[in-house]
Parts: structure tokens; C-alpha cells; sequence
């Protein structure tokens, strides 16, 4: 199947180099302490952030930092097809633990000892890059919640089909069976804290692949970064300041 | 779930008392209803309802498949409802679970009538292609994002404006078959049929406080009642089910008032949903 016609535009009209649309919004849970839907093209997701509170369960307590713990879902509805047993397979597990790495590595967990931060993401709508769609959410909804850290995460994914490297997979690309490079970056400290890749790439075209992915990331935290901002003024023009 | 002091509680139930509640409403008064309809594009019908801080989203999908043997003229449809811990944190991992069973257990006595489908919101004979052969499955799929008190009436509102959002693709029989061969459908992607909504019912849950009863209790609210009963109404002030909840009893003659009092509010309701759902559909039309 061609997934890069030779005028260079793929299946969905975009340019390989090229993301999908990016659409942010905090605030979107009322009872959370920090939350926030992020969407690119059409995955959907949503974050909450609960927390820093009391350790529910004694045992976790941990002295001298911040125990994070995160939990993904996907809605029954979010899928093609529609889900039967949503909850609790090997590869939400998965999803879920590396969410919660990529997170830990960049809240402050040191400044709240004995505390508990709980970060939870409920896929909406999946069409490729769930997994970096829920690491943008998070962080923003960390933003949310006020919680320190030492810098914006942001993820993005890319691939390689058709001897081309795509930024951004969607669904199809995704199941297409080429590689999928998805990247974390702290865009300020310049740092990778999320790789992951399957099947197989030369060397000197992941290198390609994954600069084409970093550059993916940092589009995505001019693009946060401006959310935020745009939040802030608002707070600051509701408290009259 | 909702810790509470002691001072707190005499403020809600005095004001319950008094008929001015904690946020400024009467007894009898919902709080503003928002709906929003296809939110889910990949789903045939969505829709997204807030209450006040309570947040669901319903969504309707629709697969081909095989009647029963027993009902051969009846589509089937199943209501299923997901607490995410979004929510609330105790929903993580199985803590929802029953919750969610209580919810779906609720909606689908309150919106699809008995075993026969008798008395159902949406026809389910309506749902059939070929007797016997190729029906239609509805699968409804409500998740609570947010929730602060009265789940169940938000939930209901929000199934009610995802089916009448809905568009079921219209199904052309490719050839004529013969015996028990299992015929072979078109389905189109440029024509869809809409449902019939109007017989669907609100619900209304009567929450009781001391000795009074409110409608659309928020959390902190719901934590003070002693039982609940919620009436699903329909268009004509028909009552379609009922479901009691909570501990304490209730005698018999208050029920009968409370049914009295959900039909009365409930016609207020309907009124409001419907001008919603038709705003929020002109506005999805405009962009």
C-alpha cells in the first residue's frame, strides 16, 4: 500500500514533515486539582491530576519524596470498533508505568515527602500516538495542579514508511507494520526521557527518524507553552490584577 | 467519600430545610444543563452533558448482527456505563466497577422497558433489517468524566441527546437468499436514518435530606441522604421505571407524592433538554 503518494502528501492530506492539528484546553475536570484535554488530529484524550495529598496506602508511604502514580484508560467508545474488557490489559498496564516514568523524571518529587500525586488519563477518541497524546495531557494538567517540576514534558511520535520518514503517525500509518519512534523531551534542559521503538531501522535513518521526532516534540512545547501562557492571563485577568 | 464537618452538615441540612440550598437553589430547581452533540465523530451518535461540576458523555455504535432466536423481529440494545477515575481517585482500577453496574443496571431498567422490550424508549423493532436474518445492535457506552452528585439523570439527558444525534447507516440487501444462507448487505455511507426520540424518558432523581427531597443533589448533598428514588418520565407523564436506593425506608404515601412531584418537574425537563439538544445540534451543523 502506498502510503506517500508521489506528489509527497500521505493518506490524511498532510506533508510527511507535518503534524496534525493541535487543540489544548485546562481546566476541563471541575473537581479535579489539575486537568486538561489535549487532542492532536483526532486522539483525543483527557488528564486529570489529583494531588499532592495524604498516602492512601500506608505502605507506598515513601520518606523523603513524592509517590506518582498514574493510570490509563481508554473509553469503551474510543476505538473503531467498539471495546469489550477496557480495563486493566497487559498494554494499558504498560502505557500507564511509562507514563508515570516519563512524569516522575520531571516533577520535583523531593520538595513533597510522605505525598501522593495521582495522574490519570482517559483516552477519548484513539487514532495513532495515544501515548504521547496522554504524556502532553498530563504534563498539562501537572501545570494545572500547580505541581513543581523542572520542566514542560512533551512527546511526539515518528515513523518510516515508503523510504520516508513521517512525523506524527496516525492510525493507519501506525498499523501499517513500519517503526514507531515515539520521543519524550524536556525542551528547555535539551533531554531525552522517553524512547521507544519496534521493528527494525538502519542506524543512520533512526538517527533521522528520531531528530525528525525530537523536532516533533519541541513544535509541541512552543505549542503548550503558549496554552499556558494564554491560561495565566486569563487567571490574571479574573483576579484583576 | 466526601469528608464533611459537623457544621457543614447542619448548613446543608438547614438549607434544605429552609429551601435554599448551598449553591442558591431552591429544592425543586436543576442547575443549568449543558449539551454538546457529536463529540465522538467516530461513534454514529454522541453527545456530552454537564450538570453544574458533573460531566458524561454517551455514545451510540452500531453493529450488524443476529437477532435472537426468541425475539426474531427485535434488534437488541445495551446500555453500558464506565466510571473513569478522571472522576473521582477511588474509581481507579476495579473500584468503579459497581458503580458503574448500579448505573447501567438503572438506565437500562429506566430507558428500555421490560424483557420484551415493551415500553422501551427506542422502539427495537425498528432496529431489525431482515427478520430473523440481520438486525442492528446498539451498543450505548456512557463515562462519567466528572461527578458531583446526580449521575443518573445526567447520564439519562445525555443517552437521550447522543440517540437522537444518531444516524444508522440505511442497509440495502445485495441479493435475494433462500433458506437459512445469511443474507448479504450494502451498507450505505451517504444515507442515514434517524431515530424517533421523543418517547425517550428523562429521569429524575428525588433525593431525600431529613424530611425533605431535592432534585439534582450535588455530592456533598448526596452524602446527607437517607434514600433516593429516581422516575424515568416520559413525554405524556408516563411513568417507565423506577429504581429506589439508599438504606432508609419510605412510606408508601410519600413515594406517591414524590412520583407526583418527579412528573411535574420532569415536564420542566423535558421542555429544557429538548431546546438544548436542538441548539446544540444547529451548532455542530454551523461549524
Amino acid at each position: 500500500m502506498e502510503y506517500v503518494s508521489p506528489e509527497g502528501l500521505r493518506l490524511d492530506g498532510r506533508r510527511p514533515m507535518e503534524m496534525r492539528q493541535l487543540r489544548a484546553e485546562i481546566g476541563t475536570v471541575a473537581k479535579a486539582d489539575g486537568s486538561a484535554v489535549f487532542e492532536m488530529g483526532n486522539t483525543k484524550v483527557i488528564a486529570a491530576v489529583y494531588g499532592p495529598r495524604e498516602v492512601q496506602n500506608r505502605s507506598q508511604q515513601i520518606s523523603d519524596q513524592a509517590l506518582v502514580r498514574c493510570e490509563y484508560s481508554m473509553a469503551n467508545f474510543s476505538t473503531g470498533d467498539r471495546l469489550r474488557k477496557p480495563k486493566g490489559d497487559r498494554r494499558s498496564t504498560e502505557i500507564s508505568l511509562v507514563i508515570r516514568q516519563t512524569m516522575e523524571a520531571c516533577i520535583l518529587t523531593h520538595l513533597m515527602p510522605r505525598s501522593q500525586i495521582d495522574i490519570f488519563v482517559q483516552v477519548l477518541q484513539a487514532d495513532g500516538g495515544t501515548r504521547s497524546a496522554c504524556i502532553n495531557a498530563a504534563t498539562l494538567a501537572l501545570a494545572d495542579a500547580g505541581i513543581p517540576m523542572r520542566d514542560i514534558v512533551t512527546s511526539c511520535s515518528a515513523g518510516y514508511l515508503n523510504s520516508a520518514p513521517l512525523l506524527d503517525l496516525n492510525y493507519i500509518e501506525d498499523s501499517a507494520g513500519g517503526p514507531d519512534v515515539t520521543v519524550a523531551i524536556l525542551p528547555k534542559l535539551d533531554k531525552v526521557t522517553l524512547l521507544q521503538m519496534d521493528a527494525k531501522l538502519p542506524v543512520d535513518i533512526f538517527e533521522n527518524v528520531m531528530g525528525l521526532a525530537i523536532e516533533g516534540c519541541k513544535a509541541v512545547s512552543n505549542y503548550i507553552k503558549e496554552v499556558l501562557l494564554g491560561n495565566t492571563k486569563q487567571l490574571e485577568y479574573r483576579r484583576g490584577l | 467519600m466526601v469528608g464533611l464537618s459537623v457544621g457543614e452538615k447542619h448548613f446543608i441540612q438547614g438549607g434544605i430545610a429552609q429551601d435554599l440550598r448551598s449553591d442558591g437553589r431552591k429544592r425543586l430547581t436543576y442547575r443549568p444543563i449543558y449539551v454538546e452533540t457529536g463529540v465522538i465523530p467516530q461513534a454514529h451518535g454522541s453527545a456530552r452533558v454537564r450538570l453544574g461540576a458533573t460531566d458524561v458523555i454517551a455514545s451510540v455504535k452500531a453493529e450488524l448482527g443476529k437477532p435472537s432466536a426468541l425475539q426474531s423481529d427485535k434488534g437488541k440494545i445495551a446500555i453500558y456505563v464506565d466510571c473513569s477515575p478522571t472522576a473521582a481517585p477511588v474509581f481507579e482500577g476495579r473500584g468503579g466497577e459497581e458503580l458503574s453496574t448500579e448505573l447501567s443496571i438503572a438506565l437500562q431498567r429506566c430507558l428500555l422497558g421490560g424483557k420484551s422490550g415493551a415500553g422501551a424508549g427506542i422502539d427495537p423493532s425498528s432496529l431489525v433489517v431482515v427478520e430473523g436474518k440481520v438486525c442492528w445492535d446498539l451498543y450505548i457506552d456512557g463515562l462519567v468524566i466528572s461527578s458531583d452528585g446526580n449521575l443518573l439523570d445526567a447520564l439519562a439527558a445525555a443517552i437521550k441527546a447522543a440517540l437522537s444525534n444518531t444516524g444508522i447507516p440505511k442497509v440495502d440487501l445485495a441479493a435475494e437468499t433462500t433458506g437459512d444462507e445469511q443474507p448479504e448487505v450494502n451498507i450505505s455511507d451517504e444515507e442515514f436514518l434517524q431515530f424517533d426520540t421523543s418517547g425517550i424518558p428523562v429521569i429524575v432523581t428525588l433525593t431525600r435530606v431529613g424530611r425533605h427531597y431535592i432534585v439534582d443533589a450535588t455530592s456533598e448533598e448526596e452524602s446527607q441522604m437517607s434514600s433516593a428514588v429516581s422516575i424515568s418520565v416520559n413525554r405524556k407523564g408516563h411513568i417507565c421505571g423506577l429504581t429506589k436506593r439508599g438504606g432508609a425506608g419510605l412510606d408508601p404515601s410519600i413515594i406517591l407524592d414524590m412520583i407526583s412531584v418527579a412528573k411535574h418537574v420532569s415536564e420542566q425537563l423535558t421542555i429544557k433538554l429538548d431546546s438544548e439538544i436542538a441548539a446544540a445540534e444547529a451548532s455542530e451543523e454551523e461549524s
